[in-house]
Order: structure tokens, then C-alpha cells, then sequence
């Protein structure tokens, strides 16, 4: 009981602390007299366009035994049927000339935000699906007997992790994109697969390594090879321990992705640069990119919490 | 294959050495040989080698010179797959090693799964019977980490038996036990061996070795120093060494 009601405090604490820091982000925008306009985003999200229902050739509007409308072709075909409009522009007896408007239709479209964001989804899903089987690959090598295999490895860690993603994907595009004539956005997957396969390798060896010596020798002694043992054995073990630190990598690559704009991709940052030159307003509309992030990384740490949930039957 | 090996020494080893990278010399000229249905205990003073000697038996350590021939097959032999001779012979650890993420059935079926490629029905139907051998029938669904030791003992016991291996090697299974589960562990080892299974028992247990062994070894300093018959070892000790080591765990 004492200690809910402590907890209470600081629960109501930590409300008043994001209140406040609110309230300094508005008082900012005050101090620069900034007009805050959060409906100017909106269009770049999801839009509502009316476009135009037109007429393929001449004809005459005419109705059928129902009443509908419907244009007819000056043979006696009927062209369009109108009864599924219900901004009508024309009436029955109606002259039609080509390219006439015959209804008006509203549509919702996705913004230009929404693409780019798109874009992120999908270059984060291919580079995760990359850099998880070249992670794994390059984790088993470097636990591997092998020398030549563990220094290949171990050289390729090094080469990624010294170097900045933003060289690597400059070199990936420039080069080894020229070399290969890949289109862009290949160019960026690769680069994000690369980079973060390093990381993955590093997090996969040490799973493996965590996993007790006599794990491998109970699956080595009832006549399993060294690939079984680590296939049923050792490796869904390890993915278990793995998954926090792998969670945070993925996070990570989500993250990193808005790097590849610079190869000119328009994935959610990019799509956010453009945006902000012509919606006048610049801190919406990063505000709006931020959030859209936050979306995409805690829409994956959940998963990845539920995934962890349901493993962990077995402690 | 070996499975249709009919002979009688189910193994021989001959002059092993087992020297670790690091320079130990564990195993000195050890030469022993185990005959079909024989339960053999091995005991002796920490770091005398026992379970690196038990370990070469299924090559989990490879030897440094000499030979080892089970069931029949020549251990180091070019020919040899030592996957397929492994599924022939059976091994308990001292911690188990049961695969925490799957259950007690789980560990049970894995190997006959996935090494033996039975199919699941038999595979199951097999795994339940041996569990239910070793008095786990309540326990089948459990993970590892939800039974107590003596139980995960008798999962890795039935878990090695799936293979239906023509030996046993048991690598002190009991002493990571509380004083309590011991001896339900050792009434499966003794109903095995009554069932005329091929076994070798590193072990602190005097009294399983005098009850159950038709044989006992004993080892000091990477040597094998005695191998008598268990009246022959306890009441009548002529090594002097091993007179010494009795007096201390009896
Ligand atoms: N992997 C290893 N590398 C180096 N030396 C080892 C290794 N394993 C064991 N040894 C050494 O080999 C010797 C024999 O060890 P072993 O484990 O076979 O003894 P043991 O008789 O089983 O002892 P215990 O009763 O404590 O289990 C010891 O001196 C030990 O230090
Ligand atoms: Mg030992």
C-alpha cells in the first residue's frame, strides 16, 4: 500500500516532467514567433483529391430500364456506366464529346510522407532479412576451427565497424554501384545489410559462445553432426538470448536508414526534406518524420517483446 | 554395419595416450576392454583421468596415440563415421545437458528425429515408453527447468537410450544430485544393467560398484592401476595405492 502510494508520486512526476517539457516546446516557438499549424502536414500524409471521370470517345448520355445513366457510343455501345458515380456532371440527352467530364470522383491518396515512409519500411525489411542470414553466416565463421575462415571474419567486423555507414554507403553506391550498375535503392539495402551484418555476426558469436560447452557435446553424442547440433541444438538457444540485443540492432538499422538519403532515396527523412520546403511548416513536419519513426521502432521492440513472451515457455 | 557386430569385447582400448594441448598428459598407456553386457565402474581420485578416458570412448576427446575399437569398428579408422558409431553408444553427463527449450519428450524424440529419421508416430510412441521406464509418465510435457534433478538425470538417461545404443557411458551421474535423488537414478542404471546393456560407469558410488559392477577399474594419474572383480577390489585391495584411496572414501 506505502509503496503505491510512492509510486503514485512519482508516476504523477514523471507526467509533470513531459508536461513541462511540452509547455518549453511550445514557449519556443512562442519566443521565435513561431505559428504552429499541425493541418499543413496533414495533405503530406494522407491526401483527399477529387479527379475527374472522363469519356473515352463521343457519344450521347442515355438511361437504361432502371434509370441509371450510362454513355453510349454513337454505334450503340454503351461505354461507361454511370450508376456507380455519385458526383454526376452530365444529364440524360446529353451531347458527349471526347475527353468530357462525365463525374467527379474523390479519392484518398498517400502523401509524399507516407512514401517515403513506405520506402523506410521496405529498405529496413530487406536489410534486415539480408543482414540476418550474412550475420549468421559470418558469426559461425568466426567461431569456426578454421583460421582462414575465423580471420576472414573477423577482418570483415573490423573493416565495417571502423569505418562510418555514411562512407559505406557512399563506396557501395559509387563503386561497387557502378561496378555492378545497381540501381539505387539495391545500392542503399547493401550498405545497410553490410553494416549491419557486422554487428549481428558479433551478437550471434557471442549467443553461441553463452550457450554451455555441454550442449554441443549431448548433441554431438547422440550421433549428431557438428551442422544438426547447431541447427536443433545450440542455435535456437542462442536466438533466445540473442533477441534483446538483436531487437536494439534492428532498431538501430531502422534508424540508420534515413542515411541513405543522401544516395538520393526518398525514403521517410529525404521525403521529409522535400516536404518542408514547400509546407511552411518546417518544425511540423519534423516533428510529424520524428514520430513516424518512433512508430516504425516501437511498432518492432513490441514485436520482438511478444516473440521473447512466447520463447521463454520453456524457463 | 556395426549394428550387426556380434562379437564379444564391445570395447577395446589399447595403449590410449590423451595428451591436452596445453600439455597434460591425462591418459597414460590405458588399455582396457569391455565385454558385451559387462557393467564396468571406473573410480579414482579427481583429475586421474576417468572421464577423459570415458570421453574417448565416444571420441568427445581424440586421442593422442593407441587405439580404440567399439562395437566392433575401429575408432580412427579412415572408413569410420563417427556420427553413425556415436548413435551406438549412449552418454550421461555429470550436469545432465538436457536441451532446456524442448521438453522432456522433446529431448526424448530429438536424435531418433533428426539423426535416425524415424518417423514421428514411432519416434513418440518409442520416447514415451522410455520415459515411462525411467518413471517420468507424469512428466513427459515438462521442461527441464521445471524438473527436479534426479528427474533431468532420468530424461538424459532415457534421452541417450532413444538412439538404441549397444552402450552405456556414464560420466559420474549422480553427483550433482541432492543425497535424496541418487538412488532413483541408480535403480534405472541397475535395471539397465540387469536388461544386460553394455555399460561404463565413472562413479562415486561404492556401493553401486560392489552391487552392480562385474568389473572396476581404478585410475590415478592418467593410469589404469586395477581392474579386478568388485569382490576382488574391495575386500581384498592388493594395489597399495588403491588400499590408500579406499581408506579414504569408505
Ligand atoms: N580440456 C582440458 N584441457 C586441458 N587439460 C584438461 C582438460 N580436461 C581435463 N584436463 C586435465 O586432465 C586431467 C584429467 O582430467 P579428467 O577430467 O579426466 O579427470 P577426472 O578423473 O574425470 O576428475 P574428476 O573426478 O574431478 O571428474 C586433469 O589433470 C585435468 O586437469
Ligand atoms: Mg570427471
Amino acid at each position: 500500500m506505502q509503496t503505491q502510494y510512492k509510486n503514485l508520486g512519482w508516476n504523477a512526476l514523471f507526467v509533470l516532467i513531459l508536461v513541462a517539457l511540452g509547455g518549453l516546446v511550445f514557449l519556443s516557438g512562442k519566443k521565435i514567433d513561431y505559428n504552429w499549424n499541425w493541418q499543413r502536414v496533414v495533405p503530406y500524409i494522407v491526401n483527399n483529391q477529387a479527379s475527374a471521370v472522363t469519356a473515352p470517345e463521343d457519344g450521347n448520355i442515355v438511361s437504361n430500364a432502371e434509370g441509371d445513366l450510362a454513355l453510349e457510343s454513337l454505334a450503340g455501345d454503351v461505354l461507361v456506366d454511370l450508376s456507380e458515380y455519385e458526383d454526376l456532371l452530365v444529364y440524360e440527352g446529353d451531347l458527349i464529346f471526347e475527353g468530357d467530364r462525365l463525374a467527379s470522383l474523390e479519392e484518398w491518396r498517400i502523401g509524399p510522407l507516407t512514401e517515403g515512409l513506405i520506402v523506410t519500411i521496405k529498405i529496413s525489411l530487406w536489410s534486415l532479412l539480408f543482414a540476418i542470414v550474412l550475420g549468421l553466416i559470418i558469426g559461425l565463421m568466426r567461431i569456426s576451427s578454421n583460421p582462414a575462415v575465423k580471420k576472414l571474419s573477423i577482418a570483415y567486423v573490423e573493416l565495417i565497424r571502423g569505418t562510418p555507414l555514411l562512407v559505406q554507403i557512399f563506396i557501395v553506391y559509387f563503386f561497387i554501384g557502378t561496378v555492378f550498375d545497381l540501381e539505387r535503392f539495391v545500392a542503399g539495402v547493401i550498405a545497410l545489410s553490410l553494416f549491419t551484418a557486422a554487428y549481428v555476426a558479433e551478437i550471434v558469436r557471442a549467443g553461441i559462445q553463452s550457450i554451455p560447452k555441454g550442449q554441443m557435446e549431448a548433441a554431438r553424442s547422440l550421433g549428431m553432426s557438428y551442422p544438426k547440433a547447431m541447427i536443433y541444438v545450440i542455435l535456437p538457444q542462442a536466438f533466445k538470448r540473442t533477441l534483446p540485443p538483436l531487437a536494439g540492432q534492428f532498431i538501430n538499422l531502422i534508424k540508420d536508414s534515413s542515411l541513405v538519403s543522401v544516395i538520393s532515396i526518398t525514403d521517410l527523412t529525404k521525403a521529409g526534406r522535400e516536404v518542408v520546403s514547400g509546407s511552411f511548416a518546417p518544425f511540423e513536419v519534423w516533428f510529424t518524420v520524428a514520430l513516424l519513426y518512433l512508430l516504425l521502432t516501437s511498432s518492432l521492440s513490441w514485436a520482438i517483446q511478444r516473440l521473447e513472451k512466447r520463447l521463454s515457455a520453456s524457463d | 554395419m556395426t549394428r550387426d557386430y556380434q562379437g564379444n569385447d564391445m570395447i577395446v582400448a589399447d595403449k590410449i595416450n590423451k595428451i591436452y594441448p596445453n600439455g597434460c598428459h591425462a591418459l597414460k598407456d590405458v588399455s582396457a576392454t569391455v565385454h558385451r553386457g559387462e557393467v564396468v565402474v571406473i573410480v579414482g581420485p579427481s583429475g586421474s583421468g576417468k572421464s577423459t578416458f570415458l570421453r574417448a570412448l565416444n571420441q568427445l576427446e581424440t586421442i593422442s596415440s593407441g587405439s580404440i575399437t567399439v562395437d566392433g569398428t575401429d575408432m580412427y579408422a579412415k572408413s569410420t563415421d563417427i556420427n553413425k558409431l556415436r548413435e551406438e553408444v549412449g552418454m550421461v553427463f555429470q550436469n545432465f545437458n538436457l536441451f532446456p527449450h524442448k521438453t522432456a519428450l522433446g529431448n526424448v524424440m530429438l536424435a531418433p528425429l533428426k539423426v535416425a529419421k524415424r518417423d514421428a508416430a514411432t519416434a513418440e510412441t518409442d520416447a514415451r515408453d522410455l520415459l515411462k521406464r525411467v518413471g517420468l509418465s507424469d512428466r513427459m510435457d515438462n521442461y527441464p527447468s521445471h524438473l527436479s534433478g534426479g528427474q533431468q538425470q532420468r530424461v538424459a538417461i532415457a534421452r541417450a537410450l532413444a538412439m538404441k545404443p549397444n552402450i552405456m557411458l556414464f560420466d559420474e551421474p549422480t553427483s550433482a544430485l541432492d543425497p535424496e535423488m541418487v538412488g532413483e537414478v541408480l535403480d534405472v542404471m541397475k535395471g539397465l544393467a540387469a536388461e544386460g546393456m553394455t555399460m561404463v560407469v565413472v562413479t562415486h558410488e561404492m556401493g553401486f560398484a560392489r552391487e552392480v559392477a562385474d568389473r572396476v577399474l581404478f585410475m590415478e594419474d592418467g593410469e589404469l592401476l586395477v581392474n579386478e572383480t568388485p569382490e576382488a577390489f574391495f575386500d581384498d585391495p592388493e594395489n597399495p595405492r588403491l588400499r590408500q584411496f579406499l581408506s579414504m572414501v569408505l
